[in-house]
C-alpha cells in the first residue's frame, strides 16, 4: 500500500483541459472585480447591501463560500454582503421557502430546484455580461438562470485500503457480481461493508440513483418524460431489477443502523474502521482528510453487471441564480455581478474547489492541488467509456419530475427494505404516486 | 354604629347599572381584537379560500380546483396511512398518558415526604419543549450512540440493540414512550387538584366499612375525579391529534411512512413539496376531525361525571 503523504501528488492540474470538451482561454469579467462600473466611480463609492443564501450541509463547502463572502468584502469594503445560510435539519428546498414566506428571499442564492422558482418568478435569468464565464450553461426553455459552482461530480465507492487489505481484496471489480464478492469478502472479515446516512434522506438518491442510472436512464435518458407521458412504468423489468438490486445490496451489506445514521456521521465510520466503504462524492474527501489526517483510502466507479460504467456526470440546472427582487435594483445587481466575477475568479475559485473538491464550471483553466482520490474522479470524467447521466430529480425540460416525488420516493424504497416488501407492489405504488402528482402539478 | 340597610330594590339597580354598556370599554377591547383579526381570524379565513387552490406557495398564481384537494384526501394512500398513524398515536397517548398521570397524582397525594420535590421532578418535562425533548431522546435511542444501546452493550446484551428510531417496528412505540414522558407531568397536576378537592371522610368512611386501597380507589376516587379525566382526556386527544414536534425531530416521519402523522404531512406537503393548497386543504379536515372528535368525547365523558 502506498503511504497517503505520497499519494497526494502535488500535480497542478490543468482540470478543465482533462474533462472539459469546451475550453477556452478568454477571461472575461475575470479581473474585474474591483473595476469602478462604467467609470463613475471616481471619490467614495456608494455603499451597497445584498444578501445571500446557499446550501450549507456539507461542512467544507459552507466554509469555502463564507471565507470566499469575507475576502470579497475585504476587497469591496463599499459592498456588504449578509451571509442568511443557516444550517438547519430541513432541507434546503424547505429552508428556502420559509426564507420566502417570511420575505426573505435571498438576493444571490444558491438554486437547486431552478425550474420551480422561475417558474414562481422568484429568479430571473443569468445577466449576459457573466455568461461567458462559464464553459457550460444549460438552459430551461432558451433560459439560463445558474451560475453553476462546479460541474456535477460522480459518486462512486470510497474504501478504506486497511479494510481492502485485511479482506484479501486485491484487485478492484470489474463488473457488478465481482462487487458482491468483495463486499462478502468484506463481511467475512468481520467488517460491516457499507456505511449509509439514511437519516438524511438526500444520500438514500447515491445509491438508488446509481441503480436508476445503471438499469434505466444510461440506456434511455429520457425514461421520466416518457414515464409523465404514461410510456414506460416503475413496474417495467429494469426498474425492477434495479431496485432488486438495490434491495438485495440493503438488505445484506449495509450497516445495520443505516436509518438512523446521518450522511456527516458517514466519515467518521470509514476512519474508526466501523464500515469499509462509503457510496458518496467528492465532496466527502475533505471530511475523511479532516476527520484522520493518516487515514488511507480510495475511491471508484461500481460497474454494471456488464462492466460498463455509468456515473451521475452531466451539467445540472443549479448555481448561483439571481433574486427577481435583487434584480429591480441595478446597484444590487452591479454588486451582485462583482460578487461572481470575483468567486469564479482563478485565485478565488481554485481555493473553493480545492475545498470542496469540485470540477470547475469555468471556461478558465483552474490549478489546484488534487489528491489521489479526486484525480480518479478526474479520470473518470474524462473517460469517454463512462456514461454520463444524472439522478431522477436532476433532470430538467419535458424530463423534470413532479419536485415533490424524489422525498416520497426515497422514503419508499427506505420502506421497502426495512418491511422486507414486493419490489414490484412497492413499484405499483410508485406509479400511482407518480400519477397523482403529475395530475396535481398540472391543476 | 347601625349598619346601612341594602334593600332588594337598591341591588337590582346596582346590577343593572353594572350591566349598563359602556362604550368607552370599547378602546380596551380594540386593539386585541384588531391584533386577533388580522393575525388568527383572516389567515384562518384566507386558508379556507387557499383550501380551494392548487397554490404551490411560492408564486403568484393561486388557480381554483374546486374539491379537487378534498378528493385527492379522500383517496389517497398516504393520507389514509397518515390518518391510521395519527389514530394509533392518539389513542395509545390518551390512554398512557392518562393512566401515567392518575398514578403519579395518586402517589404525590399520597406521599408526605418530598411531595414538592416529587411533584416538581414528575412536572419538570412538561417545562421541555418538543423539539428539546425529542432531540434528547432521539440521541438517547441512537442506534450508533445512544445511552439505551450503549448500555445495553455494558450490561452484554449488545446483541439485543435496537435501531429504536429506525426499525418500523419500535420507532411509533419510541415516540409514544417519549411523548407520554413529557406530557404526563400536566395531567398530573390537573387530576392532583381534583384529587384534593375529594372530602377525606369519603374514604375514611369505606375505610371504616372494610374497603380496601384498590376499592377505595375504584369506587370512590375513580369516579369522583370524573370530572378532571374530561378535561385531560380532552387536552391529551387534542395535544395527540395535533403531535409535530417529536416526530419531526425524532424520525421525520420515518422511517419511511411509519411515523408520519397528519400533522406532519400537512407540513411536508404544504413546505416541503410545494402543495400549499393541498396542505391547507389537509389542515382544514383536520380541523374538522378535531372538532368532531373532541364534542363527541366531552359529550360521552361529561355523562360520568359526578356531582359532589
Amino acid at each position: 500500500m502506498f503511504r497517503k503523504t505520497l499519494l497526494k501528488l502535488s500535480v497542478l492540474l490543468l482540470v478543465a483541459t482533462t474533462i472539459l470538451t469546451a475550453c477556452g482561454s478568454n477571461n472575461a469579467g475575470g479581473n474585474t472585480a474591483n473595476t469602478p462600473e462604467n467609470g463613475a466611480a471616481e471619490g467614495v463609492k456608494k455603499e451597497v447591501t445584498f444578501t445571500i443564501g446557499y446550501a450549507s450541509g456539507d461542512p467544507a463547502g459552507k466554509k469555502a463560500i463564507a471565507d470566499s463572502i469575507k475576502r470579497f468584502m475585504e476587497a469591496n469594503p463599499h459592498i456588504k454582503i449578509k451571509d442568511l445560510s443557516e444550517t438547519t435539519s430541513s432541507a434546503y428546498l424547505d429552508w428556502l421557502k420559509t426564507k420566502d414566506a417570511v420575505g426573505e428571499f435571498p438576493d444571490l442564492v444558491e438554486m437547486r430546484d431552478t425550474e420551480v422558482f422561475a417558474d414562481a418568478g422568484k429568479i430571473v435569468e443569468l445577466p449576459e455580461d457573466l455568461r461567458d464565464i462559464f464553459s457550460t450553461l444549460p438552459d430551461v426553455g432558451g433560459k439560463i438562470y445558474n451560475a453553476p459552482l462546479t460541474l456535477t461530480s460522480p459518486q462512486g465507492i470510497i474504501y478504506s485500503k486497511k479494510a481492502y487489505e485485511e479482506a484479501g481484496i486485491t484487485e478492484l471489480p470489474k463488473n457488478w457480481d465481482e462487487f458482491i464478492e468483495i463486499q462478502e469478502k468484506l463481511k467475512t472479515s468481520g467488517i460491516s461493508p457499507i456505511v449509509v446516512g439514511g437519516k438524511d434522506i438526500f444520500h438514500m438518491g447515491f445509491w438508488i440513483n446509481k441503480f436508476l442510472i445503471d438499469q434505466v436512464y444510461a440506456n434511455d435518458p429520457d425514461w421520466n418524460s416518457k414515464r409523465t407521458a404514461k410510456e414506460v412504468s416503475f413496474t417495467d423489468p429494469n426498474v425492477v431489477q434495479a431496485m432488486t438490486d438495490y434491495k438485495e445490496l440493503f438488505q445484506n451489506y449495509i450497516d445495520k443502523g443505516w436509518v438512523s445514521t446521518g450522511d456527516n456521521q458517514t466519515a467518521s465510520f470509514l476512519v474508526t474502521g466501523k464500515a469499509a466503504q462509503l457510496f458518496s462524492g467528492p465532496w466527502m474527501f475533505t471530511q475523511i482528510a479532516e476527520a484522520d489526517p493518516n487515514f488511507e483510502f480510495g475511491f471508484y466507479a461500481i460497474p454494471d453487471r456488464e462492466g460498463k460504467v455509468s456515473v451521475v456526470g452531466l451539467p445540472t440546472l443549479a448555481g448561483w441564480s439571481l433574486s427577481t427582487e435583487a434584480s429591480k435594483d441595478s446597484e444590487k445587481t452591479e454588486a451582485i455581478k462583482e460578487f461572481i466575477r470575483f468567486f469564479f475568479q482563478a485565485d478565488n475559485y481554485s481555493k473553493y474547489l480545492e475545498t470542496t473538491n469540485g470540477i470547475p464550471s469555468t471556461k478558465e483553466n483552474i490549478n489546484y492541488e488534487a489528491t489521489e482520490q479526486m484525480q480518479e474522479v478526474l479520470k473518470i470524467m474524462a473517460d469517454q467509456n463512462v456514461t454520463k447521466s444524472l439522478m431522477i430529480n436532476n433532470w430538467w425540460g419535458d424530463n423534470l419530475i413532479p419536485p415533490q416525488f424524489r422525498n416520497w420516493y426515497y422514503k419508499l424504497m427506505q420502506e421497502l427494505v426495512l418491511k422486507d416488501g414486493d419490489v414490484t407492489d412497492y413499484m405499483k405504488q410508485a406509479d400511482t404516486e407518480y400519477d397523482n402528482q403529475v395530475k396535481a402539478n398540472a391543476m | 354604629m347601625a349598619t346601612p340597610k341594602v334593600t332588594a330594590e337598591a341591588s337590582f339597580v346596582a346590577i343593572n347599572k353594572k350591566k349598563k354598556w359602556q362604550p368607552y370599554a370599547l378602546y380596551f377591547i380594540l386593539p386585541s381584537f384588531i391584533l386577533y383579526t388580522l393575525f388568527v381570524i383572516v389567515p384562518t379565513l384566507g386558508s379556507v379560500y387557499y383550501s380551494f387552490t392548487s397554490w404551490d406557495g411560492i408564486s403568484s398564481d393561486v388557480r381554483f380546483i374546486g374539491l379537487a384537494n378534498f378528493v385527492e384526501i379522500w383517496n389517497s394512500p398516504r393520507v389514509h396511512n397518515a390518518l391510521k398513524n395519527t389514530m394509533v398515536l392518539t389513542i395509545s397517548l390518551v390512554i398512557l398518558e392518562n393512566i401515567v398521570a392518575i398514578l403519579l397524582a395518586v402517589l404525590v397525594d399520597k406521599v408526605r415526604w418530598l411531595s414538592k420535590v416529587f411533584r416538581s421532578i414528575f412536572y419538570f418535562p412538561t417545562l421541555l419543549s418538543g423539539i428539546v425533548m425529542g432531540f434528547v431522546w432521539a440521541m438517547m435511542l441512537n442506534y450508533n450512540f445512544g445511552v439505551v444501546n450503549q448500555l445495553l452493550d455494558k450490561l452484554g446484551l449488545g446483541a439485543f440493540a435496537i435501531d429504536w428510531l429506525g426499525d418500523p417496528k419500535y420507532a411509533m412505540l419510541a415516540v409514544i414512550l417519549s411523548t407520554v414522558w413529557k406530557g404526563a407531568g400536566y395531567y398530573m397536576i390537573i387530576y392532583l387538584a381534583g384529587l384534593q378537592g375529594i372530602p377525606q371522610e369519603l374514604n375514611e368512611a369505606a375505610s371504616i366499612d372494610g374497603a380496601n386501597g384498590w376499592q377505595q380507589f375504584r369506587h370512590i376516587t375513580f369516579p369522583l375525579l370524573a370530572g378532571s379525566v374530561t378535561v385531560c382526556m380532552v387536552l391529551a386527544m387534542i395535544s395527540a391529534l395535533k403531535i409535530f414536534d417529536q416526530i419531526a425531530v425524532m424520525t421525520d416521519g420515518g422511517p419511511g411512512f411509519e411515523t408520519e402523522t397528519l400533522t406532519y404531512l400537512i407540513y411536508k406537503v404544504g413546505f416541503g413539496e410545494l402543495r400549499q393548497g393541498f396542505g391547507t386543504a389537509l389542515a382544514l379536515v383536520l380541523f374538522f376531525i378535531i372538532l368532531i372528535i373532541t364534542v363527541f368525547q366531552v359529550k360521552v365523558l361529561q355523562k360520568r361525571e359526578v356531582e359532589m
